[in-house]
């Protein structure tokens, strides 16, 4: 994308971290993607303010994708801003993608990778690793992917345009999300059974014994519930900690 | 450590979370760590972290959904964890970071309602380009002083509650963390429902446990 230069996409890109920085309920991160792609509408609209304007009026229009996978979106409507493309395509552009970038990237982000990555990490911990390694494993780790993620997405974006579905389809987002799924899914299993392991060596048998058959009901209520089981359980695991609080004090 | 690092820290934590890059520093895991160096207990911070992230396993912040809130919290719980010692400190932290989670979480739609303010309306207003830098970096600035707030209302009511809650949490260490490990499976089963559930992923849940617990015995 020589017509850009590498100053208009450097700050673009590196705009895309703040592109949820005014998340709203009416334009969602719209106005954050107006203002990531700032200095490429500059660039093209050089000595043409009321182009500009038009540009940016129609960018921070409503706008939603997972914050990482909208880095392809954003590439491509820079190409397509290059290719003068009409205002009604680059807005059928953005609706179309939308949706599919939102649900891959959650899935393979949020429910694949994090998770993963986090779970790993514990394991670690329970090893009987330091904190400083725990949590430098982590952050190298999870970024690693994190950043590839971004520039790839901006890349391919900036690479096909409009054409970037072909990008989205040869990467398999899908099967990789579910293969990371499976290894969180092992990898929690794992945090389980270290956890169970260390507590073995120290702890007496009836607390040992508590342990597994509370642990096997919270399980079985969890997948019981499903999604939406961590607000019972933050308030009851509260509730549990502010009452025997309360007979500790009382007592 | 003082009060006003404690509570700049909040704020980085809470500009992590979603406005500025998600680079997962506000993860439970992180911010008790770093709280822990802070407040020079590193372990501490590991060990609330740890649980809280637990805790949060199961929480996918998708679409525009309204979740529990993770950096600030922790940074709070660890703080206050480590004015009481042993297994109090834990029980009161964790509490702490319950709490102010859901605190979190109602300080971030009204967040969002001040920034649905401030972000020009494209189809009634005329969107220039120091409009939405300014709309867009003072929505940045409004959540980094919402993580401050909450963080500093968190400290400060933690230092109070410390005082009210030393010597009385009744249970020891094993105790506590039975509490605690129940508490955590219930997110974990709702994290295996999410990712296809156990007839599925069921067998890998098992190896997995039963490799860990093995290689625990052996190493």
């Amino acid at each position: 994308m020589n017509e850009l230069g590498r100053r208009a996409q450097l700050s673009t890109f590196f705009r895309s971290f703040l592109i949820q920085g005014s998340w709203n309920n009416r334009t969602m991160i719209g106005g954050g993607f107006a203002f990531a792609i700032l200095p490429v509408l500059r660039k093209l609209n050089k000595g043409n303010p009321n182009r500009l304007t038009e540009a940016l009026q129609r960018h921070s229009e409503h706008f939603n994708a997972h914050p990482y996978l909208s880095n392809l979106a954003l590439g491509a409507t820079c190409r397509m801003e290059v290719e003068n493309r009409t205002p009604e395509e680059i807005r059928r552009f953005k609706a179309a993608v939308r949706s599919p970038l939102g649900s891959m990237g959650d899935a393979l982000v949020w429910v694949g990778w994090r998770p993963t990555t986090v779970l790993a990490s514990l394991i670690l911990a329970l090893a009987g690793a330091p904190p400083g390694i725990t949590v430098f494993f982590f952050l190298i780790v999870y970024n690693l992917g994190h950043l590839a993620l971004r520039a790839w997405g901006f890349r391919a974006g900036l690479e096909q345009g409009s054409q970037v579905g072909d990008s989205l389809r040869d990467a398999a987002l899908s099967k990789k999300a579910d293969r990371l799924s499976a290894a969180g899914v092992f990898l929690l299993g794992g945090v389980v059974g270290l956890a169970l392991g260390r507590s073995w060596a120290g702890e007496s048998w009836p607390i040992i014994l508590l342990a597994v058959a509370g642990g096997i009901w919270g399980l079985w209520l969890g997948s019981l519930v499903g999604n939406r089981v961590w607000r019972w359980t933050f308030w009851g695991i509260s509730a549990a900690i502010a009452i025997i609080f309360l007979v500790g004090w009382v007592g | 450590m003082d009060l006003l690092s404690l509570t700049l820290l909040g704020g980085l934590l809470a500009l992590d979370g979603t406005s500025l890059g998600q680079f997962m520093v506000s993860r439970p895991l992180v911010a008790g760590v770093l709280t822990g160096w802070l407040v020079g207990d590193p372990v501490l911070g590991l060990l609330i972290g740890g649980i809280l992230e637990v805790y949060f396993i199961s929480i996918f912040p998708v679409g525009g959904a309204e979740f529990p809130e993770g950096g600030p919290p922790t940074m709070v719980a660890v703080a206050t964890g480590s004015m009481l010692a042993g297994p109090a400190g834990v029980a009161l932290g964790t509490l702490l970071g319950f709490l102010l989670s859901r605190l979190g979480a109602f300080s971030t739609r009204i967040l969002r309602r001040l920034n649905g303010r401030l972000v020009p309306d494209p189809s009634r207003k005329e969107v220039t380009p120091s409009r939405i830098i300014w709309a867009h970096m003072g929505g940045v600035a409004l959540d980094f002083l919402r993580g401050c707030l909450l963080s500093l209302a968190g400290l400060i009511a933690g230092g109070w509650i410390t005082r009210i809650a030393e010597d009385v949490w009744p249970l020891g260490m094993p105790g506590t963390y039975v509490l605690l490990a129940v508490g955590a499976c219930i997110p974990a089963g709702a994290f295996v429902d999410a990712l296809g559930g156990w007839r599925r992923r069921g067998s890998l849940f098992g190896a997995g446990l039963s490799g860990f617990l093995l290689a625990s015995f052996v190493l």
